[in-house]
C-alpha cells in the first residue's frame, strides 16, 4: 500500500493548476499526479494544431519533468483510477497499485461521445481528445484526401479547420442549425459558416447522419435526406461526457457530471472535481452544468485545491460563464456570458458589413451578461471579470457601449491600484 | 519569491488629457516600426467622469493567468526577469491567455495577426523614457528586495500590525540589512504592539530585543554600547521608536546621546501620534490633524501647533549621521540605512522614516506608499541627509512640488480642513523647505 | 584629595587616609572596578561623582565613564551595561532620585544587580539642598535592597560589600547604600582603605547577565509583555513577582554572610541587619537609622551614667525589612522610641516607628512605642535631641502617653 497525502487524478489544466495551488500554501505534504496518459502533460486544446502540423507533440509539454521533481510531486502516467474505497480512503489504479489519500481530487476531464449511429463501430473513425489521437490523426490526414466532420462543436470546427490547412477536402455534418451553439447566436454563426464555406469547407448544417459504413479504406455516410459523402477519413465530434466508472460504489453523486458545490467539494467526504468532469454551479440560473472550457477548468482547480489546503484566500467558485475565444482562418469570434438575448435583457447590436465585423451587448440591470464580437479588438478577460463582479455600469454606459474596450480597461484598471 | 522590476504609473502626473500619447507612439515605434498607436503594448485610456486616466499593460503578474490560460506554452514567466515570454513559434492564436488577463495587458493586434504584450524592452522601457510629466517610471527596487530576501528576517512571522501599515516593512527590512549582531530596543508603540518584543515569555524577534521605557532608548542603547565596546565586541545598538518615544517623552535621552554621538543606530518611524494608543497627538502631529487629543469640533478643528521637525533638530546636534526617509523610496532608504549603519560605528546616526497610518490617519490600506509618495512630492516629508561635518542634502529633490493638497486629500485626518488651514499648511511646507536649503547652501 | 595617613590598623588594609563619605564612597567604586559609571550631579552627591569622575581620569578607576544630560538616562545607560554583563555604578538623591524613578523601579524586576550610592537628602518641596531621609523612604517599596551607613569607613566597607550582595545568584537585586547627606557626605574623618587583591579575592568573579541579557550570542526578549487575564499571563506574571520577593528574603542572608567575611578579611566588624547597643540588660530603648547612631549612642551612655536602664537598637539594612533581627532585639524592651529622619505621610509618624510597630504586633508583643521625628533638611540631631528622646521613652515606660510624632527639631 502507498500513501499520499493529496491525490490528485488527471494531469491536464485542472489537475496541473491544483498542484500548483496545493504547493503555494503546502510546500511539504506528499502530492501524487494520476494521469491515464503516456504523454507529458498537455493541453487538449493544442490538439487540432498538433493535426495540422503547426504544434509539435514534444513543443506542448505544459510542465517539464523536473517542475515534479523540484515540487516533490509524484507522477504516475500511463495508469489510471479504477475505483474508490470513500470509507478507507483508497484508490485502485488500473495496475493493481493501491494509494492510500487524505484528499482526493478528480481532475479526469471529458472523453468523446461516441453518437449511435448505426454502423458507426464497424467503421474506422477518429476522435481528437487525446496526444495519441491527434498524432492518429495527423499521420492518418497526411496521407488521405477526403475528411468529414462530424459535429461543428469546439472540436469539430478546430479538428476540420486543421484539417483543411493540412491540405484535405473537409466536409462538417452538423445536426443543428448553426455552429457552435451555445456561444454563438445565429448571426455570428452565420460569419463563421461563411468563413469556413469560402475556405472550402463543405458546410452541411442541420443534417442528421442515419448510417455510417466502411468502404474501401475509408468509409461512407448517409444522411437523413438521402444524400451520401464519401471520406477517407472520418472524425467524430459531437461532443463530450467524462468517463465516471471508477465512481461505482460510492457516494459521489453524479448528473452529466461528477455534482460539485461552490468548494468543489463532491457530496463523498475528502473528495473533491473540477474541470471537465465537474459540473458545478452556473453563473446565470440555479442548475449546475458542464463548463468544458480550459478557463474554468483552471479556476475550478484552483478552488478545489484551495479547499483541501484549507487556505483562507478561497474565495468560493462564482459559477461557469461561457467563454469562447474562436480564431478561424485569421479571424476571431470572441464570446463572453450570455450570447442569446431575452425578454430581461437590453440588446445592443452593432454590424460593420464592410469589414466583416459584428458586436453585440447584452445588459442586464445596467450589468454585463454577455458580450460577443467578430473582427473587433476586444479583451475577454475584461469582460469575463465585468460579468462575474456584476460591475454597475451605471455611470459609464454610454461610454462603454460606444468603446466597450476603453471602457473596460479603464474599469479594470481602476479596481487593480 | 522573487522581486522584478517593473513601470509604475502614477495617472495624477499622466498629461493624456492634453492627447500626449508620448509613451503610446514610442512603444509603436520601437516594436514595429510605426506611429499607429494600435501596435503599442501599452495603452493609455480617459478615466471617467474627470477621473485620473486608467492603465491597460501587462502587470508582469507573479502568478499569471495569461500562462494558466495557454495551451501551447508559448507564454512562460520567465524566473529571471519576471517577464511573461512570449514565444511567437508556438503560439496558435487562440486567444485564450487574453481571458485569462483580467487587464488588457495582453491582446490581439490585428495588424500584426498575433497577440502582443510587453516586454520592458529588455530593461529600458521606450514609454518610460518618452514620458514628458514623469507619469511613467520603472522602478528597478526590485535588486534590494531579492538581496534582501537573501538575508534572514529576523522578526518572527505573525506579527499583528494593521492591514496596509509599512512599519512591518520598515523593521523587517531595516533588521535584514542590519543582521543578527545586532541588540533592539523598541520603546512602547506600533512596533513593540504588534508583537515583536514577545508576551508572556516568549519573543517576537530573532536577535536579542527589549522592551525599553517610553523615554530611555537611546540612554539604555548607550550603556549597552559602552560595555561591548569594553569587551571588544562589535555589537549594533538599534533603535525602532515612535515619534513619541523618540521626540516628545523621549527626547531627552536621544537628544543626550547623540550630543554624546553615542554609537547609535536610530530608526524613528513617524506616523505623527501616539497611534498604538488610538490616536493621540503627538509632537510630530501636523498642524490642522485630526487625533483623539486634538479633535475637530466647534471650537477647534484638528491640531492647533505645528509638528517639530524632529530630524532637524537632530541634524542641529551635529552627531554622525541624520537622514529623512519614505518607503515610497526605498532605494534611497537602502542607501541611507547602509550610510547610517556605518555611521552607527563611529557615532549617532539617526533615520526619519514617514511612516503614515492607515488606522490613524484614516485612508485606505491600499494607499499607504501612495501617501508616502505624495508626502514627498509635495515636499510635506522631504528627502534629504547630512554627514557630520557637511552640508545638508536633498537626496531626491523636487523642484515642482504638487500643492500639498495633494497629499493632504489622501487622508481623512485632514478632511475639515478650511482654506485658511490649507494655506497656513503650504506656508509652513514652504518656509520648511527654504530653511533646508539654507542648509543645504542653496 | 585627602593626604594618605601613614599608620594602618587592619591586615588588608592598604593605606589609611582622611576624607569624607562621598570620598570614601568613591574609593569603595574604585575598589569594586566597575564596568560602566554614568554619572549626573546634584546636591549634597556632586563632589561624590566629581572623585569617581576625577579616579577615572587619573586611571584608579578604569571604567566607561559617561556624562549623561539627567538622571534618568543615568539609570537607562546602567541598565543596558549591565543587561550587556556589565558592573555598574552610580549615585544620586532628592529630586534626582525622584527624575530616575521610572527606570528606578523597573531595575529590581530585571533584577539587575546595580550599585548606586545614595547620599539622602530631603524631599522637596519646600525647597531644600540638605540631608534628610525622605527621599530613600519614598523608595522603600520599589523592591531595592537599602543599606544606611552609620560612619564613613562603613561607607566605604559597605559600598564595596553591596556588589557581592547585589551579584549574589540568590539576591541579583539593586542594591542603595545610603549615606546621610551633609553629615556623611561632608563629614570628614580617618578611614583606611582596603588592598585591592584582598578585595578582588573577596568580591571574587563577577557575572552580571547570566539570567537576563541582550546579548546575540544568547538572544532573548527582555521583559516582554507580561500578565493580562488570560493565558500563562497570571502565573507568570505571579512568578516573577514571587521571585522577586524571594530574591529580597535571601538577601538577609547574604548581607549577614558578607559582613562575616569582610569582618574576617579587614577585620572591622558591622551588625549586618540590626545592631544592638547596651541592651541587654534594658528596660528600653531608642531605635536609631544611619548617622544620627553616633549621637544617639552618646545620648544613651549618659543616660547610662544617670543610672537610667535604656538601649539601642540601630537599624542597617532596611530594605529587606529583618524582621527576625529586630524582633530578637525589641523582645528585650519593654518601651522604645523610635527617631525617624523622615516622615510616614499617611501614618501621621516615622516610617521606621511604623515598621517597628508591625514587628511587635507579628511578635505579640504589645509594648509601649512613641515615634520621634528630627535631623530634616539637614538639622542637627545632637545628644540632646536625643536625651530628650530618651525621656519621651522612659515616660511610656511608666505608663505616660504624649503626642505623637515628637518633632526634635521643631523648637529649635
Ligand atoms: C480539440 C479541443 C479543442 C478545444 N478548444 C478549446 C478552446 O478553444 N477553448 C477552451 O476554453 N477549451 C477548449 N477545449 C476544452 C479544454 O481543453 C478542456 O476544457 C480542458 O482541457 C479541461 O481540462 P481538465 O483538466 O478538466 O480535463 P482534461 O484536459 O480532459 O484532462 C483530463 C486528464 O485526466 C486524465 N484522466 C482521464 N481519466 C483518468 C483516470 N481514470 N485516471 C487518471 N487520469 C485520468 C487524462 O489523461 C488527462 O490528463 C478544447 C478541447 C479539445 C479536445
Ligand atoms: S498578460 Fe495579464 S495575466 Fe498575463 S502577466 Fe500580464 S497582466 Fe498578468
Ligand atoms: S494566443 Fe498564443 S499566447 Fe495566447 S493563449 Fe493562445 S497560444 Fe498562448
Amino acid at each position: 500500500m502507498n500513501t499520499t497525502h493529496y491525490l490528485v487524478a488527471g494531469a491536464s489544466h485542472a489537475g496541473l493548476e491544483a498542484v500548483h495551488r496545493i504547493r503555494l500554501v503546502d510546500e511539504t505534504s506528499p502530492i501524487t499526479l494520476v494521469t491515464r496518459d503516456a504523454h507529458a502533460p498537455y493541453s487538449p486544446t493544442i490538439l487540432p494544431y498538433v493535426v495540422s502540423g503547426q504544434s509539435a507533440p514534444e513543443r506542448v509539454v505544459l510542465r517539464p519533468a523536473d517542475y515534479f521533481l523540484q515540487h516533490n510531486v509524484t507522477l504516475i502516467s500511463d495508469n489510471e483510477l479504477v475505483s474508490i474505497d470513500e470509507t478507507g480512503k483508497q484508490v485502485t489504479l488500473k495496475s493493481g497499485d493501491r494509494w492510500q489519500y487524505a484528499k482526493l481530487l478528480l481532475a479526469t476531464g471529458a472523453d468523446p461521445i461516441i453518437p449511435p449511429i448505426p454502423g458507426l463501430s464497424e467503421t474506422p473513425y477518429h476522435v481528437l481528445r487525446t496526444m495519441q489521437h491527434a498524432i492518429d490523426l495527423r499521420d492518418h490526414a497526411g496521407k488521405v484526401k477526403r475528411a468529414v466532420v462530424l459535429g461543428a462543436g469546439l472540436i469539430g470546427m478546430h479538428g476540420a479547420e486543421n484539417l483543411r490547412h493540412a491540405g484535405l477536402d473537409v466536409t462538417i455534418v452538423e445536426m443543428c442549425d448553426q455552429v457552435l451553439p451555445g456561444y454563438f447566436d445565429a448571426r455570428a454563426a452565420a460569419v463563421i459558416e461563411h468563413a469556413f464555406n469560402a475556405n472550402g469547407i463543405r458546410m452541411l448544417m442541420g443534417s442528421r447522419v442515419v448510417r455510417v459504413e466502411p468502404l474501401g479504406d475509408g468509409c461512407r455516410i448517409t444522411l437523413e435526406n438521402g444524400d451520401s459523402l464519401e471520406a477517407d477519413l472520418l472524425l467524430v465530434a459531437t461532443g463530450v461526457k467524462p468517463q465516471l466508472d471508477y465512481l461505482k460504489g460510492t457516494s459521489v453523486q453524479v448528473d452529466q457530471g461528477i455534482l460539485v458545490d461552490r468548494r468543489m467539494r463532491t457530496d463523498a467526504p475528502h473528495i473533491w472535481a473540477a474541470g471537465d468532469v465537474a459540473q458545478a454551479a452556473d453563473f446565470y440560473g440555479e442548475e449546475k452544468v458542464m463548463m468544458g472550457i480550459l478557463p474554468d477548468a483552471v479556476t475550478q482547480g484552483a478552488v478545489a485545491a484551495m479547499d483541501m489546503t484549507e487556505d483562507h484566500a478561497l474565495k468560493p467558485y462564482i459559477g461557469g460563464v461561457p467563454i469562447n475565444t474562436y480564431t478561424f482562418f485569421g479571424q476571431q469570434a470572441i464570446s463572453v456570458g450570455q450570447s442569446l438575448a431575452d425578454a430581461s435583457l437590453e440588446e445592443l447590436t452593432r454590424v460593420d458589413e464592410d469589414h466583416g465585423r459584428y458586436l453585440k451587448i447584452l445588459l442586464k440591470e445596467n450589468r454585463l451578461q454577455g458580450i460577443s464580437s467578430i473582427n473587433q479588438e476586444m479583451d475577454a478577460g475584461i469582460m469575463w471579470q465585468l460579468i462575474l463582479r456584476k460591475v454597475d455600469l451605471t455611470p459609464v454606459k454610454d461610454a462603454f457601449i460606444a468603446r466597450p474596450l476603453e471602457t473596460g480597461r479603464a474599469l479594470m484598471s481602476s479596481t487593480w491600484r | 519569491m522573487t522581486a522584478y522590476n517593473t513601470i509604475a504609473f502614477d495617472p495624477s502626473r499622466c498629461e493624456l488629457c492634453n492627447d500626449c500619447d508620448a509613451c503610446i507612439t514610442a512603444c509603436a515605434q520601437v516594436k514595429s516600426g510605426s506611429d499607429d498607436p494600435l501596435y503599442s503594448r501599452i495603452k493609455i485610456v480617459a478615466g471617467f467622469n474627470g477621473n485620473p486616466p486608467e492603465l491597460a499593460l501587462c502587470r508582469q503578474c507573479g502568478d499569471p493567468e495569461c500562462v494558466k490560460s495557454c495551451p501551447s506554452t508559448a507564454l512562460t514567466k520567465n524566473p529571471d526577469t519576471g517577464l511573461i515570454d512570449w514565444e511567437k513559434s508556438l503560439c496558435v492564436d487562440c486567444l485564450l491567455c487574453t481571458v485569462g488577463c483580467s487587464y488588457g495587458g495582453i491582446t490581439y493586434n490585428a495588424t500584426l495577426k498575433h497577440v502582443a504584450k510587453c516586454d520592458l524592452c529588455d530593461g529600458d522601457p521606450a514609454c518610460v523614457k518618452a514620458c514628458p510629466s514623469g507619469a511613467l517610471s520603472y522602478i528597478t527596487s526590485a535588486g534590494i528586495f531579492n538581496e534582501q530576501h537573501e538575508r534572514e528576517d529576523l522578526f518572527v512571522p505573525g506579527l499583528s500590525a494593521c492591514q496596509g501599515c509599512n512599519s512591518e516593512m520598515i523593521m523587517r527590512h531595516s533588521l535584514r540589512k542590519v543582521g543578527p549582531d545586532t541588540v533592539l530596543a523598541t520603546p512602547p508603540g506600533c512596533i513593540p504592539g504588534m508583537g515583536s518584543v514577545g508576551f508572556n515569555g516568549t519573543t517576537g524577534t530573532k536577535v536579542p530585543v527589549f522592551h525599553p521605557l517610553l523615554t530611555n532608548t537611546a540612554s539604555m542603547l548607550a550603556g549597552l554600547k559602552k560595555q561591548y565596546n569594553r569587551m571588544g565586541r562589535n555589537v549594533t545598538a538599534m533603535a525602532l521608536a515612535g515619534d513619541g518615544g523618540a521626540g516628545d517623552v523621549g527626547f531627552q535621552s536621544l537628544s543626550g546621546a547623540a550630543e554624546r554621538n553615542d554609537q547609535i543606530l536610530f530608526i524613528c518611524v513617524d506616523n505623527e501620534g501616539y497611534m498604538n494608543t488610538g490616536m493621540q497627538a503627538s509632537g510630530s502631529t501636523s498642524y490642522g490633524s485630526w487625533t483623539t487629543t486634538t479633535p475637530v469640533g466647534s471650537e477647534m478643528k484638528g491640531k492647533r501647533t505645528s509638528q517639530k521637525n524632529l530630524a532637524m533638530i537632530m541634524m542641529n546636534h551635529n552627531c554622525e549621521y541624520v537622514a529623512t526617509a519614505s518607503t515610497a523610496f526605498v532605494e534611497d532608504y537602502y542607501e541611507k540605512l547602509d550610510k547610517a549603519l556605518a555611521a552607527s560605528e563611529r557615532g549617532f546616526a539617526y533615520l526619519h522614516i514617514y511612516s503614515p497610518c492607515p488606522t490613524g490617519w484614516r485612508f485606505p490600506s491600499s494607499q499607504t506608499i501612495e501617501v508616502c509618495r505624495k508626502g514627498v512630492e509635495t515636499n510635506f516629508a522631504p528627502l534629504w541627509e547630512y554627514e557630520r561635518g557637511g552640508d545638508l542634502h536633498f537626496t531626491h529633490p523636487i523642484d515642482n512640488p504638487l500643492p500639498v493638497e495633494a497629499y493632504l486629500n489622501l487622508s481623512g485626518k485632514y478632511r475639515h480642513v478650511n482654506a485658511e488651514q490649507l494655506a497656513c499648511i503650504q506656508q509652513q511646507v514652504n518656509e520648511r523647505v527654504r530653511t533646508l536649503k539654507r542648509y543645504a547652501g542653496q | 584629595m585627602a593626604t594618605p595617613a601613614l599608620k594602618l590598623k587592619h591586615p588588608g588594609c592598604a593605606q589609611s587616609i582622611v576624607c569624607d563619605g562621598n570620598e570614601a564612597a568613591a574609593w569603595a567604586v574604585a575598589l569594586a572596578r566597575p564596568d560602566v559609571v554614568a554619572v549626573y550631579p546634584i546636591t549634597p552627591q556632586s563632589s561624590l561623582v566629581e572623585y569617581v569622575s576625577q579616579f577615572i581620569a587619573d586611571g584608579k578607576i578604569e571604567a566607561e565613564l559617561m556624562n549623561v544630560e539627567g538622571e534618568h538616562s543615568v539609570l537607562s545607560a546602567l541598565h543596558g551595561a549591565a543587561l550587556a554583563g556589565g558592573r555598574t555604578y552610580t549615585a544620586t538623591c532628592g529630586p534626582g532620585l525622584a527624575f530616575m524613578f521610572e527606570p528606578y523601579w523597573r531595575t529590581p524586576g530585571m533584577r539587575l544587580p546595580i550599585v548606586a550610592s545614595l547620599v539622602t537628602r530631603d524631599g522637596i518641596t519646600p525647597q531644600c539642598v540638605w540631608g534628610g531621609q525622605q527621599d530613600a523612604m519614598t523608595m522603600k517599596e520599589t523592591g531595592w535592597i537599602q543599606i544606611y551607613c552609620e560612619t564613613v569607613q562603613e561607607v566605604l566597607d559597605t559600598t564595596v560589600m553591596a556588589y557581592r550582595i547585589a551579584e549574589h545568584h540568590d539576591v541579583m537585586l539593586p542594591v542603595n547604600i545610603c549615606h546621610d547627606g551633609n553629615y556623611l557626605s561632608y563629614g570628614v574623618t580617618q578611614v583606611e582603605v582596603p588592598e585591592q587583591s584582598a578585595v578582588d579575592d573577596y568580591l571574587g568573579e563577577k557575572n552580571i547577565n547570566w539570567h537576563v541579557a541582550l546579548d546575540p550570542l544568547r538572544p532573548m526578549a527582555v521583559d516582554p509583555l507580561t500578565g493580562g487575564a488570560g493565558g500563562p499571563g497570571p502565573a507568570k506574571f505571579v512568578a516573577y513577582r514571587k521571585g522577586l520577593c524571594q530574591g529580597m528574603q535571601n538577601a538577609l542572608g547574604v548581607i549577614e554572610q558578607a559582613h562575616a567575611d569582610w569582618a574576617e578579611i579587614f577585620g572591622r566588624d558591622y551588625a549586618p541587619l540590626v545592631e544592638e547597643y547596651r541592651l541587654d540588660d534594658a528596660d528600653y530603648a531608642l531605635v536609631t537609622i544611619g548617622s544620627m547612631t553616633g549621637a544617639a549612642k552618646d545620648a544613651v551612655d549618659s543616660a547610662r551614667e544617670r543610672g537610667q536602664k535604656v538601649g539601642l537598637i540601630k537599624i542597617k539594612t532596611f530594605r529587606p525589612f529583618p524582621v527576625a533581627a529586630m524582633t530578637r532585639a525589641l523582645k528585650k524592651v519593654r518601651a522604645v522610641g523610635v527617631v525617624d529622619r523622615s516622615v510616614h505621610y499617611g501614618w501621621d509618624c516615622g516610617p521606621l516607628y511604623q515598621e517597628v510597630l508591625s514587628c511587635l504586633y507579628r511578635a505579640g508583643q504589645p509594648i509601649a512605642a512613641g515615634s520621634f521625628i528630627g535631623g530634616l533638611a539637614g538639622a542637627d540631631l545632637t545628644e540632646g535631641h536625643f536625651a530628650r528622646a530618651i525621656e519621651r521613652t522612659a515616660q511610656l515606660l511608666a505608663g505616660d502617653e504624649f503626642d505623637s510624632p515628637v518633632w526634635l527639631n521643631e523648637h529649635d
